[in-house]
Parts: structure tokens; sequence; C-alpha cells
């Protein structure tokens, strides 16, 4: 055998053990077995790890905030103004003074008028009947007192 | 007597004695209380408002209340408690009729240049205003994410370091409410903060 020939020779032997190597490999199954607690186990160290980043952020935003010195700037002549307003509220406007004289004097209004109206429930409501059968001119002293008005509905 | 002359009347009075000549009707006194007090009220107020508007409101709104109630003070207790019990309750009623507008949403405070994690680790220097006016941003937006109580707890007690019983007596609430309070009002900062940090870790 010539030299080439060894060589082409070995060349598909090398050949032939890597295509039986992959066929082998590929009929070996994979193993999915988990070992027991796993998941578990990498859960508690991912909230391990969540916590310990949350909880210093927790406390960092803490230390920030307590370290923020107060800014107790005052506008220009503040107390003037308050002292301005509060001499406002104290100074009497005659129209606020008005409408609480009104408000006060609503609840006797109202009362008078429940009185009147429990007054002229009382009364009949036909006023010829609440005419003296002996006194007719009664009637008639109203019909003439209102005939005036009854021509001018009339003329317009 | 030439020294006593010289120190102005103002300067030797009480905040009790203040409260006593306002109540008799020494209205213009009430002005030494303001400037005395308004440094701190500012103080507070920016506190719990990031808007200087809002602050000056709340500001005017808790002097204008002290002058109203003032004559419900009773002078068992400093005057310096009633007065700060009264404007932490006028900051807590202000931050309830605020929360119905939000300000910033959390996509609003996710920062271009540095995340959220290196601002929370950087405390600035005093002489970086730039720099303070980020981390009070950044502050108060995770102060906006949790609810009322929790932000008067949250800063009473771990910004202001101020105990149970003090935090108790300022709010008004019982010191088991405050307890409570104080555990439920760590864990929704925890929760806003990590809220921030898991939105920008999305992004």
């Amino acid at each position: 055998m010539k030299p080439n020939d060894v060589n082409e020779h070995w060349q598909m032997k090398a050949n032939e053990t890597e295509q039986q190597f992959l066929k082998l490999a590929k009929t070996v199954r994979t193993d999915e077995r988990v070992p027991g607690g796993f998941a578990a186990r990498v859960m508690s160290q991912v909230r391990e790890q969540h916590a310990l980043e949350t909880s210093s952020a927790d406390e960092q935003f803490l230390r920030l905030a307590r370290n923020l010195p107060d800014n107790e700037r005052v506008p220009y002549a503040f107390e003037k103004r308050i002292m301005a307003r509060l001499h406002d509220l104290l100074t009497p406007d005659p129209l606020t003074h008005w409408s609480r004289i009104l408000w006060r004097a609503a609840a006797p209004c109202l009362g008078v008028m429940m009185l009147a109206m429990l007054f002229s429930a009382g009364e009949p409501t036909d006023p010829s009947a609440a005419l003296p059968a002996d006194q007719p001119e009664a009637a008639d002293f109203e019909s003439v007192m209102l005939a005036s008005f009854d021509d001018l509905e009339l003329t317009w | 007597m030439q020294a006593a002359e010289t120190i102005p009347d103002t300067d030797v009075r009480t905040d009790e004695e203040l409260v006593g000549l306002v109540v008799g009707g020494a209205v213009d006194w009430f002005e030494e209380l303001i400037t005395r007090y308004q440094p701190r009220v500012f103080g507070m107020a920016r506190k719990y408002f990031r808007n200087e508007s809002d602050v000056e409101d709340v500001v005017q709104t808790i002097f204008t209340k002290t002058f109203q109630k003032l004559g419900s003070y009773k002078g068992t207790a400093p005057f310096e408690h009633w007065f700060m019990r009264l404007s932490v309750n006028t900051c807590y009623d202000a931050l309830r009729r605020r929360r119905n507008r939000p300000e910033h949403t959390i996509s609003d405070m996710l920062f271009d240049d540095e995340n959220w994690q290196d601002r929370l680790g950087n405390i600035p220097s005093g002489d970086d205003p730039e720099g303070l006016e980020q981390a009070r941003e950044l502050v108060h937006t995770v102060l906006d994410q949790v609810s009322d109580r929790a932000r008067i707890v949250l800063t009473l007690q771990e910004l202001e370091g101020r105990s149970i019983r003090e935090i108790s007596g300022i709010t008004g609430w019982s010191v088991s409410l405050v307890k409570v309070q104080a555990f439920r009002a760590r864990k929704e900062m925890r929760t806003a903060v990590e809220r921030f940090l898991m939105k920008e870790k999305r992004l």
C-alpha cells in the first residue's frame, strides 16, 4: 500500500468511528432529573437577594430623607401678609353683617308664616259661606268694590 | 439698666404671655408669634407639599386657624405643643383634600441620567442646591405614593425621629393606632420604593 492509501484508509476509519460515536451519543437520552428541592433552593436565594436589594433601597431612602436639611425659608414679609388677612377677618363687613341678620330673621319669619298658615287653614275657603246669612251686604260690597277692576279688564 | 432697655419687649415675652395678650385684644402681638414659628412651620409644610403655593396656602391656614382657636388654648400644655398639633392636623387635612389630584406618576420620575438606586445612595451635600432639590423631589415622589396617614406617621417618626407617644399626642390618635399606622406606613413606603425600582428595571 502506498502512503496515500494508508492515509485515506485511516481517514475513513476515523470518520466511521466519529459517525458511530455520534450515533451512540444521539441514543443517550437527556437526563432531566432534578435534585430534590432544587427549585425551592433557587427561589430562596432569589428571594434573599431581592429582599436584600429592596430592604437596602428602603433603608437608603429613609437615610436620604432624614439627611435632607429642612428648608425653613420664609417668603418676604409673610407675617405682614397674615396679619393683613387677620385684620380683614376682624373688620366686620357690612354685607356679611346684613346677611347674618337676615339669616337670623329667617327662622322667626318662617314661624310666623307657619302660624298664619295654621290660622288660615281653620278658615272656610268659600268667602260667601263665611258671610253670615243675615249680612248679604258684605258680598254686595265686595262686588261693588271690584266692579271697576272688572271694567278695566274689559277695556284692555 | 441701659442694656435692659435695648432688649425689645418681644424677646422677653413667652409664648403663653403673647397668647394672653392676643386673646385680651392686643391682636398685633400675634405677629410676634408668627415671626417666631413661621420658619418651623414652613420647614414642616415643605415636608408634606412640594408645590410652593400649596406650602404658602397651608401655612396661611395654620396661622389663621391658630388665631381663630387661640381662645380655646387653656395653657395646660406648652403653647408650642398645642400649636404643632394644630399645624400637623391642618397639614393632614390639606393632604386629604389634595389627594384627589395626584401630581406625578411613576413614569414621570424615572431619571434619564442616573438610576434610582444611585440616587438613593447619593446623599447631597448642603452646598449642592441642585442635588438637594433632586433629592427632595425623589422623597416627595415616594411619599406621594403612600396614604396620607402613612405619610404623616412616616414624617413624624422616621424623618423627625418622634416617639410613638409624641405622635399620639400630636395627631390625637391612640398609641395603639399610631403603632398600627407606623407598621403599615413602613410597609407602604417599602412597596412604593420597590415599585419604582421594579418599574425602572423593566424599562
